[in-house]
Order: C-alpha cells, then sequence, then structure tokens
C-alpha cells in the first residue's frame, strides 16, 4: 500500500469513518472520474480527429459550434441523445438491444486494469495483460451480434468481416506480448511499465529493442480498432456503414463512444507496453525536479505520470489519424494474407529475438 | 445434400459509393458476386421528349443538365449541330474559346473523378485535394458564365459574350501540373491502391468494343479510339492521345491521370491563341426564326465520359421531330453486368467507380 | 461499303446521305458487316417513329476501329425487330431503352424489360401518338393522389 492511500485512510479514520468504505471508494471513486472523465475525453478526441483530417486536407474542420469548433462533438452528443431509436421491423429485438450494451462493458473495465500512474491500478492481477487481451477482443462478439441482429445485409457482412479480422490480428498481437512479457518477466502490466525504468530515461522502453514488435502491434491494433485502412467492418463506401448501419440515436452513440474508448485505452496499451508506459522520457520526474522531494511533489508526481501517459498515447492517436488521412482501405483478402503470411511470421521471429536479446544482456529466462 | 444458398443484395439506389441513383441487383455467394443487374431510371427526367415539345433556344438551356460535370460537352453537341445545319461560319476565336473551356471541363470532371474514386477505395484525403484545384477551375467558370455547373455559355452561332479573366486561366495551368504530380505521389504508386486497382476489373479490347465501351476506359484497354484526333474543332492543336495496354482499374486512373495532362497542354496553347485575337465579333443566328432545314443530322464528340453523340431528325418546323442523346455511361452500366461478375463486394465498387458513371448521362 | 453487295444480298435497299435503308433482314446484315468490312463498335441505336403508317425506323450507327470509318444502317420496324444483342452485349441497353420508349419487340432478347419507367407504366412515350394530356406527370402508385 501507499502514500495517498495512507493519506486517505488516514482523513477517513480521522472524521470517524471505517476502514472498509475507505478501502472500497478508495478504488471506485477515482475509476469512477477516469469513467468519466474518458467521456471527455472521448468528445475531445473525436473533435481532435475531425480538425486534423481537416488540416490534413486542407480544410478548417468543425469551426461553428464555439470557438474554434469545440463545442461541436458536444452538440453532436447532444443531438444523438435527442434522436429517435428506432428498431428496424426484422430485428432481433432483445440481441439488438443488447448489442450496444456488450460492447460497451468491457471496454470500460479495460480502463481499469490500465495504471495511470504508480498510484492508480484499479484491477491490479498478476497477468493483468492477459485480462486485457480478453478484453480487447471481446467487443468482437457483440460487434457480430450487432450485425446479426439487425437483419440487414450490410450490416450482416460487416459484422463477418469484423471477426475475420480480429481473429487474424489477435495471434500477431499474442506472439508480440510474449515478446514483452519475456523482457520484462512480469505479466503484470505495473510490471511491464517498471521494467523499463532507466535512469537514462527513454533509452529503457521496450521500442528500443523491440521495434519491430512495435510495428506488427501498431498495425494489429489499427486492425483490432477498425481503423483506416483496416476500417472494413464498417467500409463507408462498401458496406454503408457496416454492422451499426441500423443503429441510430443513443445506441448509435455507444458505438460510437466504445470505439473511440477502445481507440484511447489501445494507445494506452501500447505506450504502457513499448512507450514505459506512465514513466518520465527524462529518467527523474519534472516534479521532483521543480518542487524537490517534499511531499507535495509525491502528490505531483501521480499527476505528471497520468500526463506522461496521456501525451504518449495522444502521440500514438496522432499517428493512426494520420494513416486514415493518407491511406485507401485494403481488400478483405489482402487483409488477412497481410496478418497470416506476413505478421504473425514475422512476430514470431521477433520473440525470438527477445529471447536471444534477453538471453545476451544477461537476463534470467 | 449440402446445398450452397446465395443471397440478393440491393446495393443502391441509396448508397454512398454509386455516385446518384444506380441500383445493383447483386446476387452474392459469402461476398462473392454471382450475378449483377443494374437497375436504372431513378433519374429519368425525359430530355428526349422534352425537346419534342420546345424551340431550340428553349431546349438548350436544359442540354447542360445531361451531365452536371461536364455540361459544356452537351451544349457543345446541341449547339454545333445547329451551327452545321445552318451553314454557319463561325469565327476563328469562337472555335478557340470553346475548345478552352470543353478541355478545362474535362479536367474538372477528371478531377472530380479521382477524388470520388479514392474516396470508393477508402482514401478520404485526395477527394479534398482533387475538389480544391476543381474549385478554382468552376470559380473561373462562374465568373465567366454566371454558373458553376450549367453554364449556357454557348449559344447558336457563337457564345454569349466574350472571354475574360484569362489571368485565372494563366493560374490554373500554372499550378495544375504540380498538383497533379503531388496525386500521383500519394495515390499512383501506393502498394494498397495498386494491389486494390492492378488486375482487377480487365476490360479486354474486345469486350470493351462489343459493349460499346468509348472514351477512356476505351483507350485504357488498347484501343485508339479518339474523336479530337480528327475533329476540325482541335485541328492545330498539339496533344497525344493517351492509350494504356493494362486494361485494368489501374491504368483507367491513370488514363484520366495522363488525359488531364494532354487537357492541360490544349488550354495552354488556346490561351496563346485566344492572347492573339482582338475584341470578339460574332454573327449569332436568331433563335427565334431558328428552323432546321428537313432532314436529319448528327453529331459526336469526345466527351469525358466516352463518345457523346446528337442526333436531331427534323422536319422543318421549330421544334425537333426527334432528339437522341447518345451517352458515354448509358453503356458502362451495361458492362457492368459481365465485369462484376465474379469479384468481391469491395473490388467490385472499385471497379464500378473506376469506369466513371455518371447517373443524370445515364437517365437522360 | 460496297452498296451493290449488300443490295444482292439483302434485296431493295434506299440510300439517303450517309444511310441505308434496308427492309428486312437486320440481323444478317449486321452480321454481314461485321464479319466483313470489321465494324467492332456498335455506338448507338436511335429509333424515329414515323407515324403509325410507316413505322418506327432503327438506326444502327457502326465503328469500325480498325479501318476507322463509320456505317450507318437503318431498317423500319412495324412493332418487332431482331436483337441484335447476340452480335453486340451493347444493344442491350439501346433495345431496352427503345422497348421502354417506343414499345418495339426484339425478338430474341430475353432480358427486354421497362428500364426508365415502371412496369406499370401504359403507352410508349417517345410515340408520336403518345398522349400527350397524361396527368401522370408525378408518376403516383396511388392515382387518385392527383
Amino acid at each position: 500500500m501507499n502514500y495517498l492511500y495512507f493519506l486517505y485512510i488516514e482523513f477517513l479514520s480521522r472524521h470517524g469513518i471505517s476502514k472498509l468504505f475507505g478501502d472500497i471508494t478508495y478504488y471506485v471513486i477515482p475509476f469512477c472520474i477516469i469513467a468519466l472523465a474518458l467521456l471527455v475525453v472521448v468528445l475531445v478526441l473525436v473533435l481532435v480527429e475531425r480538425k486534423l483530417l481537416g488540416y490534413f486536407t486542407q480544410r478548417k474542420g468543425p469551426n461553428r459550434v464555439g470557438y474554434w469548433g469545440v463545442l461541436q462533438t458536444l452538440a453532436d452528443a447532444f443531438k444523438l441523445l435527442c434522436k429517435e431509436n428506432i428498431t428496424p421491423s426484422g430485428a432481433d429485438k432483445f440481441l439488438y438491444n443488447l448489442a450496444p450494451i456488450l460492447v460497451f462493458i468491457p471496454v470500460v473495465t479495460a480502463l481499469g486494469i490500465i495504471p495511470y500512474s504508480s498510484e492508480f491500478t484499479f484491477v491490479n492481477t498478476s497477468t493483468n495483460v492477459i485480462l486485457y487481451l480478453i478484453l480487447a477482443a471481446f467487443p468482437v462478439l457483440s460487434i457480430f451480434l450487432a450485425g446479426w441482429a439487425s437483419n440487414n445485409k450490410y450490416s450482416l457482412l460487416g459484422g463477418m468481416r469484423n471477426v475475420a479480422q480480429v481473429l487474424s490480428y489477435e495471434l500477431p498481437i499474442t506472439f508480440v506480448i510474449l515478446g514483452i512479457v519475456t523482457l520484462s518477466s512480469s505479466m503484470n502490466l505495473t510490471g511491464i511499465t517498471l521494467a523499463q525504468y532507466s535512469q537514462k530515461g527513454i533509452f529503457g522502453w521496450f521500442i528500443i529493442p523491440c521495434i519491430l514488435g512495435f510495428g506488427i502491434m501498431f498495425i494489429s491494433i489499427l486492425a483490432e480498432l477498425n481503423r483506416c485502412p483496416f476500417d472494413l467492418p464498417e467500409a463507408e463506401s462498401e458496406l454503408i456503414c457496416g454492422y451499426n448501419t441500423e443503429y441510430s440515436g443513443m445506441r448509435f452513440a455507444i458505438f460510437y463512444l466504445s470505439e473511440y474508448t477502445m481507440l484511447f485505452a489501445n494507445a494506452m496499451f501500447l505506450s504502457i507496453l513499448f512507450l514505459g508506459g506512465y514513466l518520465s522520457p527524462f529518467g527523474g520526474y519534472l516534479s521532483h525536479m521543480i518542487f524537490g522531494e517534499s511531499h507535495l511533489a509525491t502528490i505531483f508526481v501521480y499527476f505528471e505520470q497520468a500526463f506522461w501517459l496521456f501525451l504518449k498515447s495522444s502521440l500514438i492517436i496522432f499517428g493512426i489519424i494520420w494513416i486514415r488521412a493518407t491511406l485507401p482501405r485494403l481488400a478483405p483478402y489482402d487483409l488477412l494474407k497481410f496478418s497470416w503470411v506476413l505478421l504473425l511470421p514475422l512476430s514470431i521471429l521477433n520473440l525470438f529475438f527477445m529471447v536471444v536479446y534477453k538471453f545476451l544482456s544477461g537476463g534470467a529466462l | 445434400m449440402k446445398t450452397r444458398t446465395t443471397f440478393k443484395l440491393n446495393l443502391g439506389p441509396q448508397h454512398p459509393s454509386t455516385h446518384g441513383v444506380l441500383r445493383l441487383l447483386l446476387e452474392l455467394d459469402g461476398e462473392k458476386i454471382i450475378s449483377c443487374e443494374p437497375d436504372v431510371g431513378y433519374l429519368h427526367r425525359g430530355m428526349e421528349k422534352m425537346a419534342e415539345n420546345m424551340t431550340y433556344i428553349q431546349y438548350l438551356p436544359t442540354v447542360d443538365r445531361i451531365d452536371y460535370l461536364a455540361g459544356f460537352f452537351y451544349s457543345y453537341l446541341l449547339v454545333d449541330l445547329v451551327e452545321k445545319a445552318m451553314d454557319v461560319k463561325l469565327s476563328e476565336k469562337v472555335k478557340i474559346i470553346r475548345v478552352m473551356l470543353l478541355e478545362l471541363n474535362r479536367i474538372a470532371s477528371h478531377l472530380l473523378w479521382v477524388g470520388a474514386f479514392l474516396m470508393d477505395l477508402g482514401a478520404v484525403s485526395p477527394f479534398f485535394y482533387a475538389m480544391r484545384e476543381r474549385e478554382m477551375i468552376l470559380r473561373y467558370f462562374e465568373r465567366l458564365t454566371g454558373q458553376r455547373m450549367m453554364y449556357n455559355y454557348f449559344v447558336f452561332g457563337g457564345v454569349r459574350h466574350d472571354i475574360d479573366f484569362l489571368e485565372d486561366i494563366e493560374e490554373i495551368i500554372k499550378i495544375l501540373p504540380s498538383k497533379i504530380d503531388d496525386y500521383e505521389r500519394i495515390i499512383t504508386e501506393n502498394p494498397i491502391f495498386v494491389s486494390r486497382t492492378k488486375r482487377k476489373g480487365i476490360i479486354t479490347p474486345d469486350m470493351a468494343k462489343n459493349y460499346s465501351i468509348t472514351g477512356v476506359n476505351l483507350r485504357a484497354s488498347g484501343i485508339d479510339y479518339d474523336l479530337r484526333q480528327n475533329s476540325e474543332l482541335y485541328q492545330g492543336f498539339e496533344f497525344e492521345t493517351v492509350i494504356l495496354n493494362d486494361c485494368d482499374a489501374w491504368s483507367r486512373y491513370k488514363a484520366r491521370i495522363l488525359e488531364m495532362r494532354e487537357s492541360i497542354k490544349i488550354v495552354e496553347q488556346a490561351l496563346d491563341k485566344i492572347k492573339s485575337f482582338d475584341a470578339l465579333r460574332q454573327i449569332l443566328i436568331n433563335p427565334l426564326t431558328l428552323k432546321l432545314p428537313q432532314r436529319e443530322y448528327y453529331n459526336e464528340i469526345e466527351a469525358p465520359r466516352g463518345l457523346a453523340s446528337c442526333y436531331i431528325m427534323s422536319d422543318g418546323s421549330e421544334i425537333p421531330y426527334r432528339l437522341k442523346w447518345r451517352t458515354g455511361s448509358y453503356y458502362s452500366v451495361n458492362l457492368l453486368r459481365e465485369l462484376l461478375v465474379g469479384n468481391y463486394i469491395n473490388d467490385a465498387i472499385a471497379i464500378a467507380g473506376s469506369l466513371d458513371i455518371i447517373l443524370p448521362e445515364v437517365d437522360k | 461499303m460496297d452498296i451493290q453487295e449488300l443490295k444482292n444480298l439483302f434485296g431493295e435497299c434506299d440510300i439517303y446521305d450517309e444511310k441505308i435503308v434496308i427492309k428486312s433482314r437486320m440481323h444478317d446484315a449486321l452480321v454481314y458487316v461485321v464479319s466483313e468490312y470489321s465494324f467492332d463498335i456498335l455506338k448507338s441505336i436511335t429509333a424515329v417513329d414515323w407515324g403509325k403508317d410507316v413505322g418506327v425506323e432503327l438506326i444502327y450507327r457502326l465503328y469500325s476501329t480498325i479501318n476507322e470509318e463509320d456505317f450507318c444502317i437503318s431498317i423500319i420496324s412495324q412493332g418487332d425487330a431482331e436483337s441484335v444483342v447476340d452480335i453486340f452485349k451493347s444493344a442491350q441497353a439501346d433495345e431496352n431503352e427503345i422497348y421502354d420508349l417506343f414499345g418495339i419487340k426484339f425478338v430474341n432478347n430475353k432480358n427486354l424489360k421497362r428500364l426508365y419507367l415502371p412496369e406499370s407504366w401504359e403507352g410508349y412515350p417517345l410515340r408520336k401518338d403518345y398522349v400527350q394530356t397524361d396527368m401522370r406527370i408525378a408518376w403516383n402508385e396511388n392515382e387518385n393522389d392527383i
């Protein structure tokens, strides 16, 4: 247990509140805050994406609602809330309504296992990585469910494409993660983060030995997130909107929300695995440099760590958006071939490299 | 016994990438197309029936609507046909103005196609880049004619008023080549683009001829047929006919890019020629007394989407007895019947996009 | 193009300007000119209604990419005509259109159907005897609405 926890328990006991209450709320309250904050993050993310796409294509992007268009996504969200929820007449009503909920649950749960700073990991099991993999792959089921239940052929095709896509890109991801686990000798995300710590800052990160793995993982995550150039399940020009063609109003908003939350979660996951997670790129934390070793600095460090994590994942998201503005869409068979013929062997090779690297650098396997 | 079942998919008339209101009734096995039945007519305005109830000058403004991306071509067809019928001698400047505007319009039309085609393939940016350049041309058209798409600038015996704002065209032809280089840099050799278009949607020369495919699509199948080369209008202009032999979607893309470069050359030459002329002097045909002598007339031109032709049967009165348009896209739609079969849905979109189908032209 | 040869093969034919009008056997005539003079593109089929007494004239406009020459041949139809889809697949488009707007039935064309207009449309609009005072200017399933 650590510093902030003791401060909190001490504060509660001074007011005569039981330790059990403190134990529970210590995890629940920040999680709620993070979950709510992520709603805001998604709104910002959508705005940033539209703005960036605008600038990439020499437009202004949204610029009417609020100064610089900052309220545009808020207005869109409000519009979606007000819209009618339409259920197609031939749809399986129960599954059709269930799918958006099922897609949202694992996404929010995935947020709980990410170490935002050395203090805040809400679910801290020893095999966090495996748990994350499961949660990241789970939405595919709900997306297929949505495609099936919509009673729309475009939706069904979108759902089918998504299953094939996620199945073939799970394997490279798993092999790359095995490499990281070998390097860090840990299956815990905090453990992986701390294994990247060094006085030289950026040079301790796993991206240095594992640049190949980073590339594979980045591409695979694009595919898992259905982002361009792998946006086949919702290919606008082919399948209209893929699995969520029939969804409208709040149900569509939930799909949208989970999609962007997943984008953010995956970007954070990627930066934890390769870019040192919440570690500062300079080795030491800025808070320590400014405030010295005071109590205040210890608290500021937590926020600084979260800031570094957000910054790193923002960079990754920027890359993802940049790719979206540049590349055309792959064909489904090319997509599968790309994974099975190129990425999978490369990721196994990467695992082999990692084992050799670990062996040479004198670590215990 | 296990049987494979297929299902029908209704692609359109409301679909993001059918470029209007084309409806394709596809029969699918998984994502593979087994049969394709195009259904047109959602934009039918009865252009030919309209003509039988209007005098020529009444009909002239509606002609631009046959192809909203290349309005000049169709109004040129009608105007030129009437002039030939009335045996009018045009001033040299009018001819050059027409060539220049036609070629600018061809560039604008191809630019939109490049953008829309890449949009079909899932790339967002090229659409906006292409639109940006097209906008320059449309701005110029708007300054000159007062309209962005339906120009109504050519009139019987000449043009509505003298050409102006030549500095705009100078700027366009100065900027455009470098912009087309830009497109080529991000599109032409892009591995994803190449994998999506190379060896996809192959139209063999025999197939192209049999289906009466004309224009760029025919030339991308290796057949040298360009009406501009032998036409009276383009005499004195130096340009090459773009002929590619790959027959696939990629070569249709490349052919359009190359054709834009050729068109820029023509515009450049036309601009130089126009500068050497004095102010325009033309004698227009009085449209109110216009009656074509009794016989049939036929006129054709190389439009951006293939051979466009106009047939008029006149009975000597002020309205045509029968007027018929032949448009390129109409035959391209007919080709989809055979071309899409055996392809996957995503390729079908790319292939149909590569043919440059414009629905108002199909439905007339 | 040897007119005399055509005359021998297909009986009397009239020649106007650049157009040859034959009396019958259009399919055979097209097979002949395609094989003998390698006309490989059927640019278009144009139909002109000459009134009830004469019939509808079908003008076939051909082009040869090898010899780079045009050829125009036509036939007067009295309500049905021979389909040429087996020679030129592009004729499918033209024949559908002519069937739709002129009501010419092309024998041997299996896919003949109305193209622009709905199946329930009465009459053939480009015919000269078509009733112009048609109230169905905006097509509607329910005719009472108009």
